[in-house]
């Protein structure tokens, strides 16, 4: 029997919906008079915040998704699986907003469809549009999963179930490249972007990053979830994961480091310039603080302590992000950039619909698996994912 | 054959005819400026002001230099730009022009992303900021005129000989040779070999630095760049899914008989398969 | 022009002093740095450090209207380093020529100042030269205490550099360098070249600077050579055309002097005090009789003196444009027409001159747009219902949409065809006074007051079959024809006094002529429509290039370019030269090349004594007695001055023309209350009162704005930041504008004490796109005594926050 959908309405979910009223408003706007417009843009800065946070720390906040898939499905850490379709979900989300951003970003809108069938393979926008293009389709189809399960069709469940496996691992390729090609975009910024970001491996760190950024979001998330539904943070699972990030962060700055060393730009980080000093709080504060906290088994065995570290990283690949969009490029571009409220409010309004989505979503679609089946459903469905086994519901 | 532009910074007088011929030939109205200390508005490039003459008041040891530096699109040999664009809407002709297809061709594929201002180390490429439906605006090497055997507007109305012509060989000899005659020139033809070179070249009597240039930039051109990282992909795309596959059935296996493996030897593994 | 904007490329040494080339001849700037890439060497003399000093090599800064003392500061330096041009200067100027005893000069004055009627003007028989019988007294070793020579030598000694210098601002060493740098040029076959504009003119002894220009060109034997030369660049476009043609009161076309009633009352009175006996101004009946021909046809006639009677003629009294304004305030003009002039903006002291037009009954504005002038009854500040003034604004075509020719600076009368057609109900101007010609004749039909010169004027311009009239018909009158068969003239040497021919501008004689021995097709064309590129001397002469006054003659005094016995003194830029048996002339020669009569070419040392032919002394004056306030320049302080005359104690040129009332409020000399020596400037973008120009909006977008320039100390000082609106007044007025702070303008250290220099465009108004302050609400009312062209660069001001 299928249960009626349900959206219970709470004085936060009218501000939501106020604020995503409002976005509409703006868009219209946008859409008749230009960019000009709404948005502060100018010459000088081409992107701002919509590309710069909307879609570069979407897709990267979005990149959960992908290292959790990665880690539940591709090495099948069933015992993950509790937080796998939840992260699934964020994911697509993210990556639908992402998409929506650039939609409202792009000047000739009109024209979004001609990279389809006009191809500009020498650029690496091309890579990052096919890739996020791809990948959103692979998403909804992976969600198609949980929502024909919604839906209860079985037959059509079972088809996509045949296809699951490709789309897994194509789901899982398709970020690296698009998560690193976000980064290369700004490999043509040569003499540009500042030196402390700007590198040949520049899609590594993106790509890296978002990698061990998704514990850190899941982590934050089922937190954050645990609550709103009353439930007990599954603090074991969060616990287990940070050492994925811990591993890979140490790598990261490793290979930072040696990249800065063999660049022989390391000494720029200390010169005191507005560039270096950014570039140190991003690395003491975003990379090496949470290094440290997950490190010490007595802050990270604890939820306040995994949930800040978790805190830390994520703020800290935003703060990289803007680090290369804002930080990096502004003695290059000159002139001047700050968000205008117009730009705000579509952002919040777009951050506004991810969150109504997902409450609606998670409200009426099996994604947060009861703990009492966890256990079992880890084992079953690491089991039996490739076979399409309906579980947990 | 390629077509270039000598602009001789020594020789400019800061008329600004090229400016006026610029909008006046191709149709470009005035913008509202407001007082300039400076003298050279409209303050910089945009979607409606192609070329600017930069006035740079240099004062050192109480002696003043006053030089006048025409900037626009340097038609680069390997432009960014084109290298950038996923819809391949600029393009290097092999004329000298690099054109902006949508307005040059009336091939509209462009969708405003605007990565080819990110990419273009001279931040040509200006955006139609109020319009609905803009297009990309920059210098176009007066392409229309070229194909008529014509010189640019700018040049054709450049009184003092700041601006010549040619062919781009036949230019970067000539540039050498007042080099060579002339030892008040900075010893550099800027734009020979910057990113590969460019269809506008430069000369000086003052350093490049101090009248807006930037110098000591890379001399391999942009778009080798990106496609040093991007020759990748491929092989990215077969080597990732390859070991994904890999992993997936070995790990599908062990999964079946351990369900609840410590998280350690994965993240083991993966390093190795990284590497 | 003694030479022309293309022979600037021959040029060794610039001297460009008062002239802005960069903004406001751009194209001479293309010689300019033809010249330069050659190895010549660039010096500006300018209170600003200016687009033009950017490509100099030696920029001298001076205190707006010291010109004077700057000029005789390298005159004593060539004379006490021996580097003038001996030779040139004792065979081709005066300065073997011996001068009155009477002359005398003491603490800043000439000998003969007398007041008369209440003004102080000169008697200028004190500084005759000394005569023996009709001949001059001359000592060619130039040693007699009484030479021209020795004067001068004696004149200059008291402008040594440190003297110069602190005058001037200008810092000694700068000063030392320029001299030694210009003084180059005093070797035969080197060419220095003076440029001059505004800086030089415009000050109440501009006509003496202009002179001290060209003495200086004199003594380093700079005249009449390829290269060489005073050049005034003058407004543009047609600027020197309508001098040509008499724009100025006191003339009538050619440079003849307008006939001035109780001095000239009849033909023969004024053929008799203004024919000179020797000169090629010998032949001025032959001018002026058939100008007379050319304007009353049939009616003039040997027996009524070719109806010299119906000439309009002067009272002798100041016409220019200041005493014409204080005629208008005073109430003594009935009507006015504007005709392309805008003096609510451009004239001296605008704000008085926009109120004196309210007392006009009527005005008449022909222009392009409604300017200032034309709006003036409803300028911002006053009630339009309070001005009586009837005032027609008539649409008039501009210079692209109407056909006709231009004459530049050097000389060239250059044909334009037409463009596209005028906008509206526009006209040409030629058919406007046509039509308004027509009409005032009408209204004579009935009678009036002296009716025959109009009725009887000679206009017969119409074209049948057109509205316009026939430009061919004018030109035809403007060249010059024979009487009898209405045949072109070619050369004015044709011209008659006897009423055969006919000629409405003689220096144009020949200008409308098509060369008859011509066989390209392309060339068989009046001489203004030419645009031959043939250019054998490769001097750039051009001389199939349009036409040059006079005689097509690019370089004029031309015989000086060869030494005395016809041997060019640069034989590689030969523009004359004695091959043992004639004349090889690469330009048209300034000098009885050939005899008239027998066609035998005349020897060089025949030639060698008149080299300037317009001269009744046939040689360069370094001494000119015909100026008003003496026959050598002295430096005088503008009227206007922040500090006391350091040369003497004459403060002020005591001939300066001044007026009362309203038009003569002054700040005394080193006032307080306006402690910054002003100048005004150009700006490339803009024209003149900036009707034309603030209504183009790409002009106005490269310079949108009115503002002032000062230096960064001052601004410091002031605590003025670049783009403060600030308010510039002065004893008349005062002004808002935006600040300009730059290091073009530098404080000068003059006589121990530091005096800032505020510089201001003058091309704003209330009219057109873009709008701002007049800067000429500012300047003085005073005239150089010559001329009467206003002291626009150099007066006091102050300057505030706003
Ligand atoms: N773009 C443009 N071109 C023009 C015009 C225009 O309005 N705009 N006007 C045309 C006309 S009608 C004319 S007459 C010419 C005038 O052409 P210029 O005379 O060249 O122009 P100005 O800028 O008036 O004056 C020239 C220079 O004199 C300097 N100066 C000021 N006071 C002094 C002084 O006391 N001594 C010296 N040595 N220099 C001084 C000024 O700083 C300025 O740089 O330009 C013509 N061309
Ligand atoms: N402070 C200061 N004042 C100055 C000067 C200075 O250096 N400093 N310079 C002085 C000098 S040198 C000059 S020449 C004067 C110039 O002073 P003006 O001659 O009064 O100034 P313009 O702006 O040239 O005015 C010409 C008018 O003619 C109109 N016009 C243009 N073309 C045509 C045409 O074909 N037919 C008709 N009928 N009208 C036309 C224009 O629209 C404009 O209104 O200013 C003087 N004023
Ligand atoms: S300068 Fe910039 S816009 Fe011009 S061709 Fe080069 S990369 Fe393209
Ligand atoms: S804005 Fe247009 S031209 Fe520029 S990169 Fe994007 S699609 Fe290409
Ligand atoms: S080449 Fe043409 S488009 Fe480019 S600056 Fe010159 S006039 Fe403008
Ligand atoms: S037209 Fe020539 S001289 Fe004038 S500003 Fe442009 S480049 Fe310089
Ligand atoms: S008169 Fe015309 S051609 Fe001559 S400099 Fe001025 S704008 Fe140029
Ligand atoms: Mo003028």
């Amino acid at each position: 029997m299928q249960r009626a959908w349900s959206f219970k309405l709470t004085p936060t979910r009218y501000i939501l919906i106020a604020l995503v009223a409002l976005m509409i408003i703006v868009a219209i706007v946008r859409f008749i008079f230009g960019l000009g417009m709404v948005t502060n843009l100018n010459d000088h800065w081409p992107w701002g915040l919509w590309i710069g946070f909307d879609l570069l720390c979407g897709i990267a906040l979005a990149g959960g998704g992908f290292s959790t898939a990665l880690i539940v499905h591709v090495l099948h850490r069933g015992k993950y699986l509790p937080i796998a379709r939840a992260a699934l979900l964020t994911s697509m989300l993210g990556y639908v907003i992402a998409l929506v951003a650039l939609l409202f970003d792009i000047g000739r809108w009109i024209n979004f469809w001609r990279p389809f069938f006009y191809w500009g393979y020498h650029s690496v926008l091309f890579e990052v549009f096919w890739c996020i293009a791809l990948y959103t389709t692979v998403q909804i189809l992976e969600f198609g999963d949980i929502f024909l399960e919604r839906v209860k069709s079985f037959p059509l469940k079972k088809v996509l179930g045949y296809a699951m496996t490709p789309l897994l691992i194509v789901g899982i390729i398709l970020p690296t490249l698009h998560q690193s090609s976000l980064g290369q975009l700004y490999v043509v910024a040569v003499d540009k972007l500042h030196p402390l970001w700007w590198s040949m491996i520049i899609g590594f760190f993106f790509v890296w990053s978002a990698f061990f950024l998704g514990p850190a979001m899941v982590t934050l998330e089922g937190t954050l979830a645990a609550r709103a539904y009353k439930r007990t943070p599954e603090l074991p699972i969060f616990q287990s994961l940070t050492k994925v990030t811990l591993w890979m962060m140490i790598v990261y700055l490793i290979v930072k480091i040696i990249d800065l060393v063999y660049r022989g730009v390391f000494s720029l980080a200390f010169n005191g310039s507005f560039e270096s000093n950014m570039f140190l709080i991003e690395m003491i504060v975003f990379v090496i603080i949470p290094i440290i906290m997950y490190a010490i088994p007595a802050i990270r065995t604890k939820l306040w302590g995994v949930v800040t570290a978790s805190v830390l990283v994520i703020v800290g690949v935003i703060f990289n992000r803007m680090n290369v969009v804002f930080t990096g490029m502004a003695t290059q571009m000159g002139g001047h950039y700050f968000p205008s409220p117009w730009e705000w409010l579509v952002t919040l309004g777009m951050w506004s619909v991810l969150i109504l989505a997902y409450l609606f979503i998670v409200e009426n679609f099996p994604i947060l698996i009861k703990e009492e089946h966890a256990k079992e459903v880890a084992v079953t469905h690491g089991a039996s994912v490739g076979k399409s086994v309906p579980s947990g519901a | 054959m390629p077509k270039g532009v000598l602009v001789d910074v020594t020789r400019c007088f800061g008329c600004r005819s090229c400016q006026v011929a610029c909008k006046q030939w191709n149709d470009i109205p005035a913008t509202p400026t407001t007082f300039n200390n400076s003298w050279d508005n409209p303050p910089e490039l945009n979607a409606y002001n192609w070329t600017r003459v930069e006035y740079h008041l240099i004062e050192k040891d109480n002696q003043i230099k006053w030089r006048f530096v025409k900037r626009q699109c340097m038609h680069c040999e390997e432009p960014a730009c084109e290298s950038a664009c996923f819809t391949h809407s600029f393009v290097k002709t092999k004329e000298g022009p690099v054109i902006y297809k949508p307005t040059e061709l009336k091939q509209d594929f462009c969708v405003g992303c605007r990565y080819c201002m990110i990419a273009c180390p001279f931040n040509i490429p200006k955006f139609e900021w109020d319009k609905a439906l803009p297009f990309l605006r920059k210098c176009r090497f007066c392409n229309d005129r070229l194909h008529e055997g014509l010189e640019p507007a700018c040049v054709a109305a450049c009184p003092s000989g700041a601006l010549k012509f040619g062919e781009k060989e036949e230019l970067l000899a000539e540039a050498r040779q007042r080099i060579d005659a002339n030892p008040a020139y900075i010893k550099h033809i800027y734009g020979e070999k910057e990113y590969g070179g460019t269809s506008w070249l430069y000369l000086s009597d003052v350093p490049f630095e101090e009248i807006g240039f930037k110098t000591g930039v890379s001399e391999k051109p942009i778009p080798l760049y990106s496609w040093e990282v991007l020759r990748w992909t491929p092989y990215i795309f077969v080597g990732w899914g390859a070991i994904l596959t890999a992993l997936y059935f070995y790990t599908k296996r062990r999964a079946e008989v351990h369900a609840e493996e410590d998280m350690y030897t994965a993240v083991e593994t993966m390093e190795e398969e990284k590497k | 022009m003694t030479n022309h904007f293309v022979d600037y490329r021959n040029t060794d040494v610039f001297l460009i002093i008062g002239a802005n080339p960069a903004e406001a001849h751009p194209m001479a700037m293309h010689s300019i740095g033809m010249a330069k890439g050659k190895g010549a060497k660039i010096i500006v003399v300018d209170s600003r450090f200016t687009k033009t000093a950017s490509k100099a090599d030696i920029y001298a800064p001076l205190r707006p209207g010291t010109d004077i003392a700057f000029l005789y500061g390298i005159m004593n330096y060539a004379i006490q380093n021996n580097l003038y041009h001996h030779e040139y200067v004792v065979n081709y100027t005066n300065a073997s020529y011996l001068v009155s005893p009477e002359y005398g000069f003491s603490d800043g004055l000439f000998s003969g100042l007398e007041e008369k009627d209440g003004k102080l003007t000169y008697d200028s028989k004190k500084w005759d030269y000394q005569k023996e019988g009709e001949n001059i007294k001359k000592d060619p070793t130039l040693q007699d205490p009484q030479c021209v020579f020795q004067i001068l030598k004696r004149h200059v000694s008291r402008y040594d550099l440190k003297t110069v210098s602190q005058v001037t601002g200008t810092p000694e060493d700068i000063l030392r360098e320029v001299c030694a740098t210009y003084c180059t040029t005093g070797k035969p076959g080197k060419a220095g070249n003076v440029i001059y504009a505004m800086g030089i003119t415009q000050h109440s002894y501009g006509s003496q600077n202009v002179r001290a220009t060209a003495m200086l060109q004199l003594l380093l034997g700079n005249i009449g050579i390829a290269g060489g030369g005073v050049n005034a660049q003058r407004g543009k476009s047609n600027v020197q055309g309508s001098s040509d043609l008499a724009m100025l009161y006191n003339y009538i076309p050619g440079y003849l002097n307008c006939p001035i009633a109780p001095k000239h009352p009849t033909l023969k009175d004024y053929l008799e005090v203004e024919t000179p006996k020797t000169s090629y101004w010998s032949n001025k009946p032959k001018f002026l009789i058939s100008m007379l021909k050319a304007w009353y046809g049939e009616s003039a006639t040997k027996e009524n003196d070719f109806c010299y009677d119906w000439l309009p003629k002067l009272d002798g009294k100041d016409h220019s444009h200041m005493a014409i304004f204080a005629d208008i305030a005073a109430g003594k003009v009935k009507g006015l027409f504007a005709w392309g002039q805008n003096p609510a903006v451009g004239g001296p002291l605008a704000s008085a001159e926009r109120m004196a037009l309210e007392k006009l009954d009527w005005m008449v504005s022909i222009d392009v747009f409604e300017n200032e002038t034309a709006a003036f009854w409803k300028r911002p500040g006053v009630n339009p219902a309070n001005i009586k003034t009837e005032v027609f604004l008539l649409p008039a075509a501009f210079s692209y949409e109407k056909e006709a020719t231009i004459t530049n600076s050097g000389r060239w009368v250059q044909f334009r065809w037409k463009a596209i057609d005028p906008p509206g109900k526009a006209k040409s101007d030629l058919w406007i006074a046509d039509r308004i010609f027509k009409a005032i004749r009408q209204e004579y039909q009935s009678g009036g007051k002296f009716p025959d010169p109009i009725l009887n004027m000679v206009w017969n311009y119409d074209l049948p079959g057109s509205e316009e009239p026939d430009l061919e018909k004018v030109a035809t009158e403007i060249n010059g024809y024979t009487v009898a068969d209405g045949k072109i003239l070619s050369t004015f040497a044709n011209l008659k006094d006897d009423g055969s021919t006919a000629c409405g501008l003689w220096i144009y004689c020949g200008y409308w002529a098509i060369d008859p021995k011509e066989e390209d097709p392309r060339l068989k064309v009046p001489a203004a429509k030419r645009r031959g590129r043939e250019d054998k001397s490769g001097l750039g002469l051009y001389p199939k290039w349009a036409f040059s006054w006079p005689l097509n003659r690019r370089i004029v005094y031309n015989r000086c370019s060869a030494d005395p016995a016809g041997r060019p003194w640069n034989p590689e830029k030969v523009l004359v030269a004695w091959d043992g048996v004639r004349w090889i002339t690469n330009d048209v020669p300034d000098f009885k090349a050939k005899d008239p009569e027998t066609k035998e070419p005349v020897p060089p040392e025949k030639t060698a004594n008149a080299p300037f032919i317009m001269l009744p002394e046939g040689q360069g004056r370094l001494f000119a007695s015909g100026m008003k306030e003496g026959p050598l320049p002295e430096h005088y302080e503008p009227v206007e001055s922040p500090v006391k005359n350091l040369i003497s104690k004459q403060q002020n040129n005591p001939l300066a023309k001044r007026w009362k009332g309203e038009f003569a409020k002054l700040a005394e000399t080193a006032s307080k209350e306006f402690p910054y020596a002003a100048t005004t400037h150009r700006l490339i973008e803009h024209y003149q009162t900036g009707t034309e120009t603030r209504n183009c909006p790409w002009l106005v977008e490269l310079m949108p704005e009115m503002f002032a320039t000062i230096s960064p100390t001052l601004a410091g000082k002031l605590g003025i930041k670049p783009g403060d609106e600030v308010i510039v007044s002065s004893a008349r007025g005062e002004i808002k504008c935006k600040a300009n702070v730059l290091p073009i303008v530098k404080p000068l250290s003059v006589n121990g004490r530091t005096i800032e220099i505020v510089a201001l465009p003058w091309h704003w108004g209330y009219q057109g796109l873009a709008q701002g302050s007049i800067a000429n609400d500012l300047t003085p009312y005073i005239g150089d005594a010559n001329t009467s062209i206003p002291e626009y660069k150099g007066f006091l001001c102050n300057i505030k926050k706003a």
